[in-house]
């Protein structure tokens, strides 16, 4: 309850920052005219007040007493997803994204299915690192030899060295 | 037609291309049958394998997969009463019970000619109609386009009734974030803050993988999916898809017929696609049934009906894709964004100028929909030694196979970035309870809408805005389509208010 309100609040300020952004940097078109900025005012005008419609709803559909109960139990609900599986999901997919392309596809993909295989519960280690290795292989075999995919190979020496070199081994279609 | 057809499955008899069908049918059904990963996710996951191929290919390898992935999704509803894609919800309630009699294989048998039967209908449908409306588009202007393109807008409020505001405030988003960039008219930069990685905008592709694909599996990482198909002597081990008899088939004449019109008509109509047919189709034969008490009991026309028309419906989203540029629904949308990817400009000029689109995509679903009856019975065997992978590793497989479509997109790690970024926002956007679907609608229909809308005001020529504005609503073709969008906005937010006025005076 309290997400949902501190995220109509953010997308509210969001979108009256966006609309003075546009007004401001953009240049002014004839009266005749439907310039460059109209169409993103128009939208942000419409914006505003759905999301302000939003809000006059959630305040209207949640007492008073609830929201302040939402509110006080904000942070620890925050603790309770710090905790939580499903931030360390996240983590880990923003940083498969962030290494994905310095570190390169092999060793990306291997340590990700392995991490979050753990993340979600596989306990047989041999059979997570099995499966990894295979899924690495099979996707690196069906996209890159065999679809011609660009998979990068990593921006560090070594590990490029190590791709080049798992990559001498598959032979070429 | 007959160069068009021949052209058509010249393109998917190639050896080549014709394994890649048969391909893309495994991989479309395999991906249907997950729970979890909608046949919108499945298109978004096949695209990846489209990259090396021409533009013509890759639609035909598309739609193949958006076919199976509609049938695949019904699989799971008979054996484990869970919908592998939405459409197949309808189908768990006679296709579970059949299947704990020990008809499993049965109802499988007949869900999958019911699909094959809804798709082909649909299939030539697309055939004979596209051309017409693109002949009929061809000689519409810009504020026309812009009509048409809105009416694709139009349909937000109808996305989630009980929902509206929010489904609004999505759509918006998405027509806000297709504003980022460069103005597709003067080239003037707009909330680009001085960045260059704004300059070309927001890219489309690792956008809807990012929402659809790793939202996904990040909600299915606290509760992972647990399959356990139904007894009977069909189960596990011996699971097969027995087909139906003949007699059977014959006395569902009437509503695979039925259910093929309505399906193709709700898929056309851009918004409502395979969910909605499946639906009314069940409750449209529920209703006129002689015996509509053994409908959830277990019938066959429980099964005909809905896999009738959810296939009906993929065939019919086509249309406005492929003769005026507008996605009839999320996955048209994705093959909508591979093939702007792969430079072709959608639009009524898209079949005039190169008709092999239509003709790939025709012979494409026919003989997808074929060779889905044929591989029945391998598909059925497999896939459930498939389910019986844990998501402990499938979920990251899915979430690696999305990244190399992120990344494949321009090869830039930016697009991997933009693809998580997406997918946290998509799982705070579906706490919230905003809708994912609307916002790739404003993001996919944003640009036409936009770029219509201001060469309309710039022929109209009026000395104010509001004088362009009167001029533009005056064409009757825009006049009447926007009419008709305005009822279908207005009409989830009037009926209620209908209703409630109703039962007060009564």
């Amino acid at each position: 309850m309290a997400l949902e309100l501190i995220v109509n609040l953010i997308l509210l300020f969001g979108c009256i920052g966006f609309f003075v952004n546009v007004s401001t940097t953009m240049p002014h078109s004839a009266v005749n005219e439907l310039g460059a900025e109209q169409w993103p005012q128009a939208i942000l005008i419409l914006l505003i007040l759905a999301i302000g419609y939003n809000l006059f709803k959630y305040f209207r559909n949640n007492r008073r007493e609830d929201i302040a109960a939402a509110f006080r139990d904000f942070i620890p609900s925050v603790g309770r997803l710090l905790k939580s599986k499903l931030f360390t999901g996240m983590v880990l997919v923003v940083v498969m994204a962030l290494m994905y392309e310095p570190v390169g596809f092999i060793v990306t993909c291997l340590l990700f299915l392995i991490a979050y295989g753990l993340l979600l519960g596989q306990r047989n280690i041999p059979v997570l690192l099995l499966s990894s290795v295979l899924i690495t292989v099979i996707l690196y075999i069906g996209f890159s030899v065999m679809l011609g995919v660009m998979l990068p190979r990593g921006q560090f020496l070594p590990l490029r060295n190590f791709a080049l070199f798992i990559e001498s081994l598959v032979p070429r279609f | 037609m007959f160069e068009l057809l021949t052209s058509g499955l010249t393109v998917v008899f190639a050896p080549k291309m014709f394994l890649l069908i048969i391909f893309a049918v495994f991989l479309g059904t395999l991906f249907g049958a997950l729970p979890g990963v909608s046949a919108t996710m499945a298109v978004t996951l096949g695209i990846p394998f489209t990259y090396k191929m021409d533009a013509v290919s890759a639609i035909a390898f598309l739609v193949a997969i958006y076919c199976a992935s509609i049938t695949g999704g019904g699989m799971t509803a008979i054996l484990f009463k869970i919908p592998g894609v939405p459409s197949s919800a309808p189908t768990t309630y006679d296709g579970y019970p059949m299947a704990q009699r020990g008809e499993a294989g049965k109802a499988l048998g007949l869900q999958l000619i019911c699909s094959a039967i809804g798709g082909i209908f649909a299939a030539v449908c697309m055939l004979l109609l596209s051309p017409q409306l693109t002949q009929a588009a061809l000689s519409f202007g810009p504020s026309e386009l812009f009509a048409i393109s809105f009416m694709g807008l139009s349909i937000l409020t109808s996305l989630e009734t009980d929902n509206i505001c929010r489904t609004i405030i999505s759509g918006l988003l998405g027509l806000l974030l297709a504003c980022i960039g460069l103005d597709p008219l003067l080239g003037v930069p707009r909330l680009t803050f001085g960045t260059r990685f704004l300059t070309s905008g927001i890219e489309m592709i690792p956008v809807m993988i990012g929402f659809f694909a790793v939202t996904e599996v990040l909600k299915q990482t606290n509760k992972p999916a647990k399959l356990q198909a139904v007894g009977g002597e069909d189960s596990k081990t011996k699971m097969s898809a027995k087909m139906p008899s003949l007699k059977e088939l014959f006395s569902l004449k009437w509503i695979i017929a039925r259910c093929s019109v309505l399906g193709t008509v709700i898929g056309i109509l851009p918004g409502a696609g395979a969910t909605i047919a499946s639906f009314l189709c069940y409750s449209v034969e529920q209703k006129i049934s002689k015996t509509p008490e053994k409908f959830g009991t277990g019938c066959l026309e429980g099964i005909a009906a809905p896999e009738t028309g959810n296939n009906a419906a993929t065939g019919g989203s086509m249309v406005p894709l492929l003769s005026l540029g507008i996605p009839g629904g999320n996955a048209a949308a994705i093959m909508m964004s591979a093939l702007v990817l792969k430079g072709v400009t959608m639009g009524p000029l898209l079949l005039v100028n190169q008709p092999q689109f239509l003709s790939a995509t025709f012979a494409s679903m026919f003989v997808s929909n074929i060779i889905m009856v044929f591989a029945a019975i391998v598909i059925a065997k497999i896939f459930v030694q498939v389910l019986k992978i844990p998501y402990s590793i499938l979920g990251p497989t899915i979430i690696m196979m999305a990244t190399i479509g992120a990344y494949a997109t321009k090869n830039t790690a930016v697009d991997v970035i933009l693809m998580a970024i997406s997918g946290l926002i998509g799982f705070v956007f579906v706490t919230c309870r905003f809708n994912s679907s609307a916002l790739i609608l404003g993001l996919v229909l944003g640009v036409i809408c936009e770029s219509n809308l201001r060469r309309a005001y710039t022929i109209a020529d009026g000395d104010t805005l509001l004088q362009a504005t009167m001029n533009i609503v005056a064409r009757p073709v825009t006049g009447i389509v926007l009419l008709i969008c305005l009822a279908v906005l207005l009409s989830p937010v009037i009926r209620p208010l209908l209703k409630k006025k109703k039962g007060a005076a009564e």
